[in-house]
Formats: structure tokens, sequence, C-alpha cells
């Protein structure tokens, strides 16, 4: 046994001198193409950052998991690159090593399957919540933060990184904020003579018309169930009153609850009537923003993150200047605050616990460089992210048409409601979106979905006890 | 008359068949020349009316296609070589070598991994892999995929060696070939109508494999060819003409490669199952 | 002589990297299985052992079973659709003598494309307005049909191009087999004044049943680990209606990091071709000669 062992071992090693022949070796002292590091940038205020013998200077790698995947995202790259660069240049021997993933996958694949395996990058785009951040969290797989930004003072610059906090550490900075709500094409509501609705009834009565005129009324992609939850998640707010995440995630809530089923329903009826993208099961995110930028669909539902795609250099250009935004309706025997909006902190960086000095002086330069007053307002500007973080509001200028529409619908909502898989844990999130694409394909109910989520909801709450 | 139509009848059939085989293919060359998808959309399989060459440069300059397609070309065939002469010597040993009792085990217990549906062992490797610290590296493929052709290498290996007459190796190691001699230079070139076989089996199999290349490589220089198209056309599917070309210029070498073989490889593939 | 080829030492180079390799990615991979599958664990916290629970969990989890019969599908279709069809145009390509080169080229052609690059190929002929299929019924007046996004047509979508892809190749073996069969037992029976037609069904097709055997043997086992056409078309979609015992599997333990439940559910699948091997050999292997491949 013990032979076969040694003879197994003795294989793989013969194995491995014969591939490593074949591939390429990456740590070959490969002539680096990141600018030599240089003490350019005087604003950094730690003096330990600049180097002072420039000589020897022992070269490693930092690898960062990006989502800013594609031309729909390249304003964010752009932002991004521009930091890994300051980074690098700022700490002798740092090599960003950046590796862009598309967002599900990196989310519901490649990160938790590299969590398991401990071995995820050193940077990672991260989520929070129960089911993400603050699971990896209490496994201690994620760098506590909390030193981090108390060095940097940066600690109370955030409006809130809750998502990413457990047992008063904090374990993932939010990039940006977002709210979900409509955006529509006034080109083509014009020439159908439909004012830009301001109840909800005008909406329906918009989606019928658009409907009758052989117009797609709503650009859906629900191939994957997270971009329908978008909209499902502001209308069970606007049914069930915008305490009702926080409410079922903590058991004070039932999904059951006659409002919820409402919300469900109304959805349910907008599927049936045929108001969104047909063949909405196998189009993608992306192909719904493409429906909506060729002008095929009238309305959009989506998050202010999309602001960009319409500048005049973005990839819906064709639409610059004709694309509007409004929150949610009121809806007719809605509980609570009507005006709400959904308002998102819960996307941004996490770190590796598993970090040796170097490493943790590269994220600390990342941190510094990224989480500045600068790219807030400059994300704000060219990329329509609202900011995570405290910023004077007189550096949040924006030309933006869009971007004031979302400005003046959030300073009008009386209060905030966040999104439920910010809040839920996994298992009931994953149900969520089951049901989300059962109710889209007619095989639920708008009870039975409700129902079967409150179950798992149950289960989840039983196991803490 | 009837004649005629006999005749002709399985060619008209088979005709079908080669259309349905093809006309994807020219589909997506078609495409691949046109600029926009509108043209796509309003006239799928007219001739673009200005042929570009634009979405070619575009395609190739921003995806790493040529990179997928060596990493893709490099591991199947250095995991397939390696599974084929892992899997004769095991042959040899099993089928001409006098050590029947251990032999019968050995292979009892190689015909288990034939009974285990591929992808079953999928988390488990996983966890293996990470284990042994290869993942996210081309080990955590190249191991599965050669290890993973062994057992139906060693059966069908093993099937062929036996039909040999013995005669042939006595007589070479009555002249005094060693063991390893005789299995180099007497066994091995006659078994060579299922290696070929064996190994063409492989390389496609390995040429094919996405599951694993998928969560166990993450690096995008890294990606084989199966996964790193996926990832284009998810990075790219705003145009769906340098979709088009993407998939061209992938398909483009392979097609070359089997216009030159395609005699061997179809032959190869049958030599050894079929005579074995 | 006989010293020679007992040579323990050179037994034992020839055979130990081998069994070594296929100990650590089969034996201890099964073992590994068998180990977290009778835990909850979760990937992150130590693993809990919970006996059979998570077996109990999966003969009671509806969307495994609907995975499962989506397998089944893939079987029947390989059996039942395509291995006609594979019987046919063999012996169609065999009986003519002009262009047989040229058929046999072609129909193979798919198989050396790999499996994601035919999906993306294919996402494009079921594509709702561009693609050939609702273009092609456009032109008889009915209205698009989405093929890969409705319950209803995804399978079969998804079924078809698999058959697109694997015919080819299986055809090319059988093809094999009819050419050598010897050419006397045709030319007697074409003497005895059979057709053609009757000369394919009594004399060829019985002759190949051996090679027949192993396609469809070869289809199940096919049909059992199929899973990339499914993730590069589907993801398993639209609502679960593509989803296989793969990828379902791969899913639960690797989104919802039940890695526990997600060996459980490898097991399952184990013993369920375990089943069906042996449901095979009862209902068609035994009647067969054995065959060696």
């Amino acid at each position: 046994m013990k032979k076969k062992l040694i003879t197994v071992l003795t294989t793989v090693t013969m194995l491995s001198a014969i591939l490593s022949a074949c591939g390429g070796n990456k740590n070959e002292a490969a002539p680096s193409t990141s600018p030599s590091p240089s003490p350019s940038e005087s604003s950094s205020p730690s003096p330990s950052d600049t180097p002072s013998s420039p000589a020897a200077v022992e070269r490693f790698d930092v690898s960062l998991r990006h989502i800013q995947v594609g031309e729909l995202q390249r304003f964010r790259k752009a932002i991004l690159d521009e930091v890994v660069k300051k980074s690098e240049a700022e700490v002798p021997g740092a090599k960003f090593e950046m590796d862009a993933i598309e967002d599900s996958f990196n989310r519901w694949t490649k990160l938790p399957a590299e969590m398991a395996a401990g071995n995820p990058p050193k940077i990672f785009d991260l989520f929070g919540g129960p089911a993400e951040g603050q699971k990896y969290a209490r496994a201690n797989k994620l760098l506590d933060l909390t030193p981090i930004l108390d060095e940097l003072g940066i600690k109370d610059k955030f409006t809130d990184y809750s998502t990413f906090v457990v047992d008063g550490k904090v374990y993932g900075l939010p990039i940006g904020a977002g709210s979900e709500g409509w955006f529509y094409n006034s080109d083509i509501l014009k020439a159908n003579n439909i004012e830009v609705p301001k109840t909800l009834d005008e909406l329906e009565a918009a989606f019928e018309t658009l409907k009758g005129k052989g117009i797609t009324p709503i650009a859906m992609g629900s191939q994957a169930a997270w971009v329908p939850f978008m909209l499902i998640n502001t209308l069970i707010s606007r049914y069930a009153g915008p305490d009702i995440q926080a409410g079922v995630a903590d058991g004070s809530r039932k999904m059951t609850e006659p409002e919820v089923v409402a919300a469900f329903a109304k959805y349910g009826e907008w599927v049936k009537k045929g108001y969104f993208t047909k063949g909405e099961l196998g189009i993608d995110y992306t192909g719904q923003t493409n429906e909506f930028i060729a002008g095929k669909a009238g309305f959009l539902f989506d998050g202010t993150w999309r602001i960009s795609t319409f500048n005049e250099d973005g990839t819906g250009k064709a639409l610059h200047g004709k694309v509007g935004y409004f929150a949610m309706p009121a809806v007719s025997g809605g509980k609570g605050d009507q005006t709400a909006v959904n308002y998102n902190q819960n996307n941004g960086y996490g770190f590796s616990s598993d970090v040796n000095d170097n490493e943790k002086a590269a994220i600390k330069a990342f941190i510094k460089n990224l989480y500045s007053e600068e790219y807030q307002a400059r994300g704000f500007k060219e990329d329509g992210v609202l900011p995570s973080m405290k910023v004077d509001p007189a550096k949040l200028t924006s030309d933006n048409p869009i971007m004031s529409e979302v400005l003046a619908s959030n300073a009008a909502a009386g209060t905030v409601f966040p999104h439920f898989d910010s809040l839920v844990p996994g298992p009931v999130n994953g149900e969520f979106e089951k049901q989300i694409q059962n109710l889209i394909a007619g095989k639920a109910s708008p009870e039975k979905a409700a129902d079967e989520i409150q179950k798992v909801m149950d289960s989840e709450l039983a196991a803490l006890k | 008359m009837r004649k005629v139509f006999q005749k002709s009848l399985p060619h008209l059939l088979l005709l079908v068949y080669v259309v349905v085989i093809l006309f994807p293919l020219v589909f997506v060359l078609l495409s691949s020349f046109k600029t926009s998808n509108d043209q796509i959309v309003t006239a799928p399989f007219g001739l673009p009316s200005k042929p570009t060459l634009e979405n070619y440069s575009k395609a190739w300059t921003q995806a790493k296609i040529s990179r997928y397609f060596f990493n893709s070309a490099y591991l199947s065939v250095t995991a397939a070589v390696s599974a084929i002469l892992l899997a004769a010597a095991t042959a040899y040993a099993i089928a001409r070598m006098r050590m029947a009792r251990a032999s019968k085990i050995i292979y009892q217990f190689i015909l288990l991994g034939m009974l285990i549906p591929g992808n079953v062992l999928f988390i488990a490797q996983y966890i293996l892999v990470q284990k042994l610290g290869i993942l996210g590296t081309h080990w955590a493929l190249y191991l599965p995929y050669t290890a993973g052709a062994l057992p139906f290498s060693v059966l069908l290996i093993v099937a062929f060696m036996k039909a040999i007459p013995s005669e042939m190796e006595e007589a070479a190691i009555v002249d005094g070939l060693g063991v390893i001699g005789s299995f180099f230079r007497i066994i091995l070139p006659l078994t060579l109508p299922a290696l070929v076989t064996v190994f063409i089996i492989n390389l496609l199999g390995n040429w094919n494999e996405y599951l694993l290349a998928n969560f166990f490589i993450s690096k995008d220089t890294l990606r084989t060819l199966p996964t790193g198209m996926v990832g284009f056309r998810d990075a790219f599917q705003t145009s769906y003409p340098l979709v088009f070309t993407g998939i061209v210029i992938s398909v483009l070498p392979i097609l070359i490669i089997y216009a030159f073989l395609q005699k061997t490889i179809i032959e190869g593939l049958t030599a050894g199952s079929v005579k074995g | 002589m006989n010293k020679t080829l007992r040579n323990p030492y050179v037994y034992l180079l020839f055979v130990l990297p081998t069994i070594g390799l296929y100990f650590l990615f089969f034996i201890y991979p099964v073992l590994q299985s068998v180990f977290y599958g009778l835990t909850d664990w979760d990937g992150l916290t130590p693993a809990k052992y919970i006996g059979l629970g998570n077996f109990e969990k999966a003969f009671k989890d509806d969307d495994f079973w609907i995975s499962v019969k989506n397998n089944m599908y893939f079987i029947l279709f390989s059996v039942f659709v395509q291995v006609p069809l594979i019987i046919c145009f063999s012996l169609l390509i065999s009986g003519v003598k002009r262009f047989q080169g040229f058929y046999k080229t072609t129909v193979f052609l798919p198989s050396i494309l790999s499996t994601s690059i035919i999906g993306i190929l294919w996402q494009f002929m079921y594509h709702p307005s561009i693609g050939l299929f609702n273009k092609f019924l456009g032109w008889f007046g009915v209205e698009p049909i989405y093929w890969l996004a409705d319950p209803k047509w995804a399978m079969l979508s998804i079924l078809i191009t698999n058959a697109w892809q694997w015919m080819g190749f299986y055809i090319v073996l059988v093809l094999a087999a009819i050419l050598a069969i010897p050419k006397e037992i045709n030319e007697a029976a074409e003497i005895d004044g059979a057709t053609g037609f009757q000369r394919a069904y009594r004399i060829t097709t019985p002759l190949i049943m051996p090679i027949i055997s192993v396609v469809i043997m070869l289809s199940i086992a096919g049909a059992m680990r199929v899973v990339d056409i499914v993730l590069v078309m589907t993801k398993g979609g639209p609502a679960g209606a593509t989803e296989v015992m793969a990828s379902y599997m791969v899913n639960k333990a690797i989104k919802y990091g039940q890695y526990g439940y997600g060996t459980a559910l490898s097991i399952m699948i184990f013993a369920i071709a375990l089943l069906l091997t042996a449901l095979y050999q009862i209902a068609f292997a035994r009647r067969q000669e054995r065959v060696e491949y």
C-alpha cells in the first residue's frame, strides 16, 4: 500500500516534469509592463509606501477578480485600471493580476467554489448579506478590514456597509449604491402619445397601448432569475411595505401575507398579458439591455448602474438623451410608504484573509485609491453610480439628465428598502429565484410561489434556533 | 426510369443530411462577414452586401482565441498521449505477461471504472484537485483527463493485444529481446490500430471537455477553447457578427486539420474497434 | 522465456502508474463521495455526520427527479430516434458507390467541433428572430417559437442539437461494421432474388447488431453524463426545464455550497447508472454475442 502511494507520487512528479516543459512558466522574470515603482504620487499619506531603495524589489502578484466584462462595463473598468495603476506605483513590486469574470458566474459559481477550496483571489468582487459576504466572514475567509479603515481614516466615510458587517467587524466595502426603477424610451412614448406614467394605472395603460402597437412594453431577460427579481422585489415592497424584506428575514413577517401574494399576482398578470419580452426565459441580462437599446421596448426595470449605458459614448448611445427614469408608482391598497425607493449598497470588494504583509500593503493601497472621494465622484459623473461614501455634494455633479431624475425621485422618497438577497439566507434566495421563474413559466401560482419560499424561510429560521 | 430513381434516391436522402450538417456552418461563415446584427436579422442566409474582414481583426485582437486554441490543443494531445502510453503498458502487462492472477484482479479493478459515469466524481475530484494544490493550473485538467481515459483505453488495448499470437514475441524474446524491448518493438507496433483508435477517442473527449475546464480553471490565459469561447460569447453578445467570427476562427484550424487527416481519423477510429 | 515475461519489476513498472492515477482519480474520489455524502458539509464549516439524511432528502427532492427524467429523455431520444436514423444512414452510405468518402467525411464533421462551440452555434439556429427554424416556419405562416426559452420546446431543441453533433460519429462506427461484412453474403442473397431493402433488413442489420448494441451502450453512457451542452445553451433553464442530473448536482454543491448533499446526489446518479446497465444487460445485451469493445 505504502509502496503504491509512493509510486503514485513519483508518477505525479514525473508527469509534472514533463508537463511543465510544455506549459509556459508564468513565474519567469517577465519584463514588467507596469510602470516602475516610483514615488511620484506624493499625495500618499504613509511614508512607508515610498521605497527608499529601488534596488532588488521583489515582484509579487496580487490576484484581483472583477466583473467588469464587456462593452457595457467599460467605464467601471477604466476606473479600476486607474486604481490598479496607482496602487502598483505605490507598492513596490506589486503586480495586480486582473481576472475578469461575468458577474453572476463569479457570484454564484466561481467565488463560492473558491471559498470552499480556500483559494479565493486576494481581491474580489463581493456581495454582502447572509448568503454571501457574511457567510464567508463567519468562516474566516475574509480579511477584517476594520484596522485598515481605521488606519486610512475612512471608517465613517461610508454611508452604509452593514451588509458586510459581522460582529462589529467590516469585511467588505460597497463600491457604490444603486436604486432600481423604471427606465423608459421617450421616443417610443411620444410616438404613441403616452405621457410619462405617474400612477400604476397609467403605467399599465401604457403597457396595453404599446402591446396593441406590437411594441414590447417591458424589456426583460429572465434566464437568470435575479433580473426579474429586481422588479418583483420592488413590487413586493409597494404592496407589503418597505419593511417587508427585513421582516421576512427576521421571521416577523411572512411571504404568505396577502399583500406579498398580491405582488406576485400582479407580476403574473403582466406575464399573462404579454407585457414582457417574448421568450424572456431564454434571454439574459445583456440581452435585455440590448433589446431596450435597440428601441424595441418601451420600458425597462433596472438599476441606476445602467445609466451610463445611455451616455453619448456608451453602448446605448442610440438612445442618448431619449431615456427617462421614474420610481415605481404607488399601488392601490399597498401597505406602508408608497414613495419608498429601493436602495442597495450590497456590491463591492472583499479581500482574502489569507494574505502576507506585501499583499496586505497592496490591498491597503487599493482601498485607499479606490475608495476615495475622487472616484466616487467620477463613478457618479461618468458611470451613474450613486456614491456609497459621504461625498461633498458640491463634487457630485452630473450633466446626465437621467441622473437628475434619479436624484429627484430618490429625494422625494420617504424611506428606502433593500433587496431580499442582501438579507435572506442563500437557500431562501435560491427558492425565490426558482419560484420567480416558475411564475413566469406559468408553473406556479402566486400563492404557491409565496408558500414555497416561506417554507424554505421557515426551515432556515428553525435551523438558526 | 425506375432504375434511375433507385440509384438517385439514396443520394437524395444523403444530400438532405449533408445540407443539415453544413447549413449551420455556412450560416456562421456568411454572418461573420456582415457588419451589423440587422444585416443578419433581415437576411440571415443572404450574402453579405459589403463583405468585411473587420470582424476578423477585431475578434482576433479582442479575444485570446489563439491562446485558447493552443491551450486546448496541447492539453488534449499530451493527456491523450499519456493515457495511451500508460494504458498500453498496463494492457501489455495484463494481456501478455505471465502473471495471470494479479492480471485478473487488476483487470477487474480497472473494469470497475467503466461503471462510473463521467461527471459523477466531479465534486470529489474538485476537492482532490484543490488538496493537491493544482486547482487553477493546467495540471487540474491534465491529470483528470489522463486518468479519466484509462479504464476504457486499457480494456480496448487488452482486447486487441490478446488477439496477437504469442509466437511473435516468443521468437523475439528467444532472440534476446527483453520484455521491455518486446513491448516497444513487437507488440506496440502490432497494436497500432487500437492505439490510434483510443488516441482519437481520447483526443476528441479532451477537446470537448467543458465541465472541469469551466470550474477548475479561472484565469483567462489558461482557458481552453470550450470555456474560452463561451466567455467570448458572453462578452461580445451585443454583436452577432463578432461572435460568429469567433466561431469561425476557432473551428477553422480544426477543419483544415480534418481536411488533411479525415481518412486517418475516420479509419483510425474504426480500425481498432471493429477488428478488436 | 517464461521468466522474461514474469519479471515482477517490469510488471510493476507497467502497471503501477496506471493503477496509481486510477486510484487517485477514480477510487479515492468514490470513497470521498461516500464519506461526504453522509455529512452536511457546506464547504466552509467542518463536516458533521448525518447518516442517510442526504439520501432521504434526495428521494423527496422533486427537482432532482425532474433532472433524472431529463437524462432519460436523452436516452430515449438516442435509442428510439437516433439509432434508427444511424442505421438508415449507415445503410444508405454503404449502398452508394460514388461520393461515399464525401458523405462519410461530412457526417463525421460535427464530432470534431467542440460541444460548447456547437452549443453557441445552435443557439443562433434557434434564435427567435434570426434562427433558421423560425425563418423556415415563418414561410408557412407559423408564429415564432421560442425554442430555448419555452419550457415545452427547450428539451427537444437540445436533443436535436445533441443528435446533430453525435450521429455522424456513430454512423462512421456502424458503417465500418457494414463494410466489414464479406461481400459474398450479400451477393448470394442478390442471386437468390432479394431486393436491396430485403438485404438491408434481413442480412445486414442482423449482422451489425453487435455494433448497434455498442452504439446504444455508448449513447446511454453519453446520456448519463451529458451536461456541457445544457450549460452552454440554456444553463438548465427555462425554469429548470432542461436541468440534467450532473448540472443539478454541480449547482447544489457549488452555487449553494451543499457539498454533502451534492456528493450524495452523485452517489444516487452512480446507482441509477448501475441500474440502467443491469436493465440493459437483461433486455438487450444478453441476447447478443459478447463483443469486445
